[in-house]
């Protein structure tokens, strides 16, 4: 090939770069500005106040704000592993073998038949980090960081949805505080 | 033509970089010979440009273009989507009833055992809820420690292989077996109808080598029940396999016994002769005369090139020189009397801490018998039969029960034949008449779990499960008992072997009680432990007891004493019937293909050939002085004719190689392997031919090279990645090393003006250890399994787009004719000046506070700056999203606790930082230091040798940190520059009695 045709290929795709990041930029940029919700600015995504459908309107205002039931007591592997638990089934029915509530009787009969005809509820998931990320819960908790520090008022929600924006610079304005003596090394979070 | 080339071809002269070559370390001949091809490769500081591939036929296909846009497309969309809408929803679905061992987010490890024919490994298998991800030897095993085969860590990729069949199938055949249609069946199905044709009598059962107790015991229940007749044999493995101890031995000859590589017990035998040399200073000394190029040949003190035809002569000529007699032998060798009268000092001086081998594919020659009878008697001679050599009794597979198998079908004497995982079809050459016999039988019923080569030639396939879905036990070794135990459920609708065979009984209402009582093979191998095993082994504990504590540590009882070989034959008796041929071919197994089993895994594929470092393919090895009368050149087809077999094989230029040798590994050429196996190389089973007695002869045939005029392009890793001749692998003789333990080791005096990193808590380091690392590769399987690391294909290895973390370079040492090989382990050395982290635009690449190079990879955008500043050349770049190629189910493999990287992304070891991280948290959360030892990087834990020692250096008392305060072996790699690496290497001795011819100043 001759150095005409190379120049004038590279050329050509620089044009075609061009059109593409001045067409992306304006998708971006619409993004930014409209907020559905009317409230502070969200950055790219990021999902803060992301609040999906569940397929059981469990509700923690009333589970842990009402009844006062200790975090540990479903989310029982959240200090020895990295993840917080979702609970199986059979912790639900500890206490839904006999409760069967007042208000939502009906959502607690569809729990006791999942959990008699073996079939596992498909919780959507509220918290979700890219791939790249490694998030540590039991390595937060064991040093004392409270649940809510994170997740906000989880005893008031009787929806879940996400507090904190976990965004990186949310991450590192917590680690940066030298009374916090939180590891700065990149492969903290990213192996 | 490309933009390099351009600035290449316009660069003046004078800027032309000199390079001082160093003539002795080399690692291929365009090196040592400095070809242009080299100069040109060595100038451009990559292989490959994005620009040279896409614009090369950008005037036919304007491929990159539309590429381009599409991707450009397809990311605009996605940003809309990220940007507005939530992304795309997980669910999270937790157990009904958790089970209580599970930890989501932990892993769990699993004792396990693993046999490949030959070798058997004590397992420790990692889990991630449900799935195993590695695979590790048992730290506690006696036999492989926590080191185990680059076969058995990539079996693991088997159990996820999209080619394994899923359930039963039938194959209905024409009327002269010539054509078929495979169909499935469900279990009744084929039990019913297998049963009816098993009930006709005249059963045969073939299987390989088969070291579990209580398969024995179903086999053996199952014949008794049936009448069936049990034959047993594998295509490498022979009978008269030895079991040894080069721990103990001063003085190792082995006469083409890769015993460190594809023969045997090869990760034991690793262990065991790495500690026999540990300390340079009483080291034990290998002797090898071989006709191929082997990992033991490369790791001998002393190598003599020989032809197979030659192999008896050695021994005849030792055994007159021990006894006190004369020989001409080396006449014949073309050595020198001093250095065969050496050899037979060292076994004199040595009597009863010495070895002679011979063994394995190289020495099937025409007195492949004699030999073994002559190795026996020299044994006895030298008093080391039951001292330092014995006989393996477990191994019984042989070709003398093929024949008969082979004899009974041809008579009609065998209407089902039930095959569990062989693959004779593949692995026998037609001379064996194997096919026609097959054809006398009424009905062939294949137990395995891929639809081979063997399997479509079956009436029925009763699907096997994988090894690691299944129960079962081991006895490796005399007195050494092993659990099985599986790591997942039956991913498919499959069934293993032992409950074929009980449920077949069962319905036949035949054979013992036992084996028709149980429902499950788990049961009937609880029966027979506690019946069987357990009185031996138990020691007066309750059974329930005894079992817990099998399955925890994996195995009980240890490694028996040596039984003495019964020497097979009289040596008087001995005469020599092979005939020296003008060029002599030598049938050879890879150390990581083996037979061929594993063909269909990318990892194996890829693994480069210790010795030769090529990679997908099998090729005819000849020396330069074979290639030059020959007229021929590297890559050049050539047809090689043994008898009236003809095979196409593509040149390689072997250095250390007896001019009068061609040889050429088996184990390649499948045609059903799968879609990754098949059609990779050349098969070279079919130059096997049939000996008198019908045992096969694998060496020593006379064959004819003709040249074809067509080129065929071989792969290899060794021509780039090139140190341009500096110290970088430094290798002294034992008389140096008396000497100065520092022998040719040149240290620099380098200062710096700046204080350097300061290091409160951890610093991480590694130490390898050249003189005990015999480059068998585990490390780099071990390190892919963990890491996530791609296969690329032949194609981009090509190009030098290779991905493996940690490689190993090969040197050659000396003239082309008598080439020593050292292996030298290249990771990132984690440089404290690191030369990678300063060019970085993005700050992808940063110095963590505990001594770790870092890469980032989210933050990457692949400037590639850093790749091409690094003097040591480990970084690696994903020019692809390899991640997207991976097949269901094999993405159940990776390991979730490493970043899958994507597309324009460099990567490079991380020092295993994962467990680095996982061990802290273990710590913490015992509320105690961290201690050395709890941190073992993937490589270093599968190290049969453990060359690599990983550790903190700022803990002294830690191994690592000893190394480097005492070792004075040790060295760093290009230490003149000060980038201050954190691996340090420890020099190679060579105990050959010989002297390094001083060097002038200058760098060693």
């Amino acid at each position: 090939m001759s150095m005409r045709s190379f120049l004038r290929s590279t050329i050509k795709v620089d044009v075609l770069k061009t059109l593409v990041l001045i067409f992306a930029s304006i998708i971006f940029t619409g993004c930014l500005f409209t907020n559905p919700d009317g409230g502070e600015r969200i950055g790219i995504g990021y999902n803060k106040g992301y609040s999906p459908e569940q397929p059981l309107p469990f509700s923690h205002e009333q589970h842990v704000g009402l009844h006062k039931i200790q975090c540990q007591y479903c989310h029982n592997q959240v200090e020895r592993s990295k993840h917080a638990n979702i609970p199986s089934l059979a912790t639900c029915m500890n206490c839904h073998q006999q409760v069967s509530g007042t208000e939502n009787t009906e959502s607690i009969k569809k729990l006791r038949e999942a959990y008699a005809d073996n079939k596992p509820i498909e919780w959507v998931r509220v918290h979700m980090l890219p791939d790249h990320v490694q998030f540590d819960h039991q390595a937060h908790v064991t040093k004392g960081v409270s649940c809510q520090t994170c997740h906000g008022e989880i005893e008031k929600m009787a929806k879940v949805y996400q507090y904190s924006d976990l965004s990186m610079g949310w991450c590192v304005s917590c680690h940066r505080q030298p009374e916090n003596k939180a590891p700065l090394n990149c492969t903290t979070c990213h192996q | 033509m490309s933009i390099n080339n351009d600035a290449n071809e316009q660069r003046p002269k004078s800027t032309e970089v000199k390079i001082e070559r160093d003539r002795n370390f080399w690692k291929s001949f365009d090196e040592l010979y400095d070809t242009p091809e080299y100069k040109k490769a060595v100038e451009t500081e990559f292989m490959s440009s994005p620009l040279r591939d896409e614009f090369k036929d950008e005037g036919t296909s304007g491929f990159a273009r539309r590429e381009f846009l599409k991707l450009m497309g397809a990311s605009v969309a996605l940003t809309t989507a990220a940007g507005c809408i939530r992304r795309p929803v997980q669910k999270i679905v937790p157990y009904v009833k958790q089970p209580e061992e599970v930890t989501v987010g932990v892993a769990n490890y699993y004792t396990s055992s693993y046999f490949d024919g030959q070798e058997g490994f004590g397992l420790l298998v990692k889990s991630r809820e449900g799935r195993p991800i590695h695979i590790e030897g048992n730290p506690s095993y006696p036999l492989n420690g926590s080191a185990v085969s680059v076969r058995a860590q990539a079996s693991l990729l088997s159990l996820y292989d999209p080619a394994r069949l899923q359930k039963p199938f039938r194959n209905l055949f024409n009327e002269k077996r010539t054509n078929k249609e495979t169909v499935g069946v469900t279990w009744e199905d084929l039990d019913t109808k297998v049963v009816a044709q098993l009930q006709k009598g005249s059963v045969a059962v073939l299987t390989g080598n088969i070291v579990s107790p209580a398969t024995n015991a179903v086999i053996g229940d199952f014949c008794s029940g049936f009448k069936a007749e049990q034959y047993s044999w594998e295509p490498l493995a022979y009978g008269d396999t030895v079991e040894a101890r080069y721990d103990k031995a001063k003085v190792i000859v082995s006469i083409d016994a890769d015993f460190l590589g594809s023969w045997g017990s090869a990760i034991t035998s690793n262990r065991q002769f790495a500690n026999g040399r540990r300390d340079p200073s009483q080291m034990s000394r290998l002797i090898s005369f071989e006709s191929t190029y082997s990992l033991t040949g490369a790791n001998a003190d002393i190598r003599h090139r020989i032809k197979p035809s030659q192999q008896l002569d050695v021994v005849l000529g030792l055994i007159s020189l021990v006894s006190g007699g004369s020989t001409q032998v080396h006449e014949t060798l073309g050595i020198s009397a001093e250095a065969f009268q050496k050899v037979a000092e060292d076994l004199k001086n040595n009597r009863s801490k010495s070895i002679v081998v011979a063994g394995g594919v190289q020495t099937q020659t025409v007195d492949a018998e004699n030999l073994q009878i002559a190795v026996d008697h020299l044994n006895s001679i030298l008093g080391n039969h039951g001292n330092t050599i014995g006989a393996r009794s477990n191994m019984k597979a042989s070709y003398q029960s093929l024949n008969s198998l082979i004899k009974a079908m041809n008579q009609g004497s065998v209407k089902t034949l039930i095959i569990y995982r062989q693959n004779p079809l593949y692995t026998l050459s037609k001379s064996f008449g194997f096919h026609e016999a097959l054809n006398k039988v009424e009905m062939v019923v294949y137990v395995g779990d891929v639809m081979d080569e063997t399997a479509s030639f079956s009436h029925y396939v009763a699907t096997d499960n994988h090894s690691l879905e299944t129960w079962s036990d081991s006895e490796f070794s005399r007195g050494l008992y092993g659990i099985h135990q599986p790591l997942i459920r039956t991913m498919y609708d499959t069934r293993s072997f032992q409950l074929s065979l009980m449920t077949w009984a069962y319905m036949a209402k035949v054979g013992p009680a036992r084996i028709q009582n149980y429902e499950t093979f788990y049961d009937y191998l609880r029966a027979f432990i506690k019946s069987d095993i357990a009185p031996k082994y138990a020691k007066g504990q309750d059974f329930e007891t005894f079992w817990n504590q099998l399955l925890q540590q994996g195995f009980v009882g240890q490694v028996g004493s040596l039984v003495s070989k019964a020497t097979s034959g009289s040596i008087s008796n001995i005469k020599k019937s092979s005939k020296s041929a003008n060029m002599e071919l030598v049938m050879y197994a890879k150390s990581h293909i083996g037979d061929g089993t594993l063909a269909n895994i990318g990892w194996l594929q890829e693994l480069p050939d210790p010795v030769s470092k090529i990679v997908w393919d099998n090729y005819a090895s000849i020396s330069l002085k074979a290639a030059e009368k020959l007229k021929l050149k590297q890559n050049d087809v050539v047809e090689l004719t043994v008898g009236d077999v003809t095979l196409k094989l593509p040149i390689h230029i072997q250095p250390g190689l007896h001019d009068e040798v061609v040889a050429v590994a088996v184990g390649y050429g499948r045609t059903k392997a799968g879609e990754v196996g098949n059609g990779i190389g050349v098969n070279a089973y079919p130059l096997a031919q049939v000996g008198q007695n019908g045992q096969p002869i694998l060496a020593g045939q006379n064959v004819e090279i003709k040249k074809t005029g067509k080129k065929y392009e071989l792969v290899t890793t060794q021509g780039h990645d090139s140190m341009e001749g500096r110290q970088i692998v430094v290798q002294a003789t034992n008389k140096d090393f008396q000497k100065s333990k520092e022998a040719n080791i040149h240290r620099h005096h380098v200062w710096s003006i700046w204080s350097g990193h300061q290091y409160n808590g951890h610093k991480w380091g590694m130490s390898i250890d050249l003189n005990t690392c015999t480059g068998c590769s585990a490390c780099m399987t071990a390190c892919q399994s963990e890491n996530n690391i791609h296969v690329v294909g032949k194609k981009y290895v090509m190009q030098g787009r290779e991905m493996h973390w940690i490689r190993i370079d090969r040197y050659y040492v000396g003239s082309p004719e008598t080439a020593q090989a050292v292996f030298q382990p290249i990771t990132c050395q984690h440089c404290d000046n690191a030369p990678c982290e300063v060019v970085c635009p993005v700050a992808a690449t940063v110095h963590s506070n505990e001594g770790l190079n870092e890469m980032i990879y989210n933050r990457c955008v692949g400037t590639r700056y850093c790749s091409n500043n690094c003097p040591y050349k480990v970084r690696r770049f994903n020019w692809f999203n390899y991640a997207k190629l991976i097949q269901s189910p094999t993405h159940m493999s990776l390991n979730p606790e490493v970043t899958v990287r994507t597309r324009g992304v460099m990567e490079k070891c991380s020092f295993c930082v994962q467990r680095i991280k996982v061990a802290k948290q273990k710590a913490t959360q015992e509320n105690r230091l961290l201690k050395d030892g709890d941190v073992k990087t993937a490589c270093e834990v599968a190290c049969p040798t453990q060359a690599i020692v990983f550790g903190d250096l700022n803990d002294e008392k830690s191994r690592v940190a000893q190394i480097f305060t005492n070792e004075k072996r040790a060295y760093t790699l290009l230490e003149e520059w000060y980038a201050k690496p954190a691996v340090r290497y420890l020099s190679k001795i060579r105990n050959n009695d010989e002297v390094t011819a001083p060097k002038g100043a200058g760098h060693a």
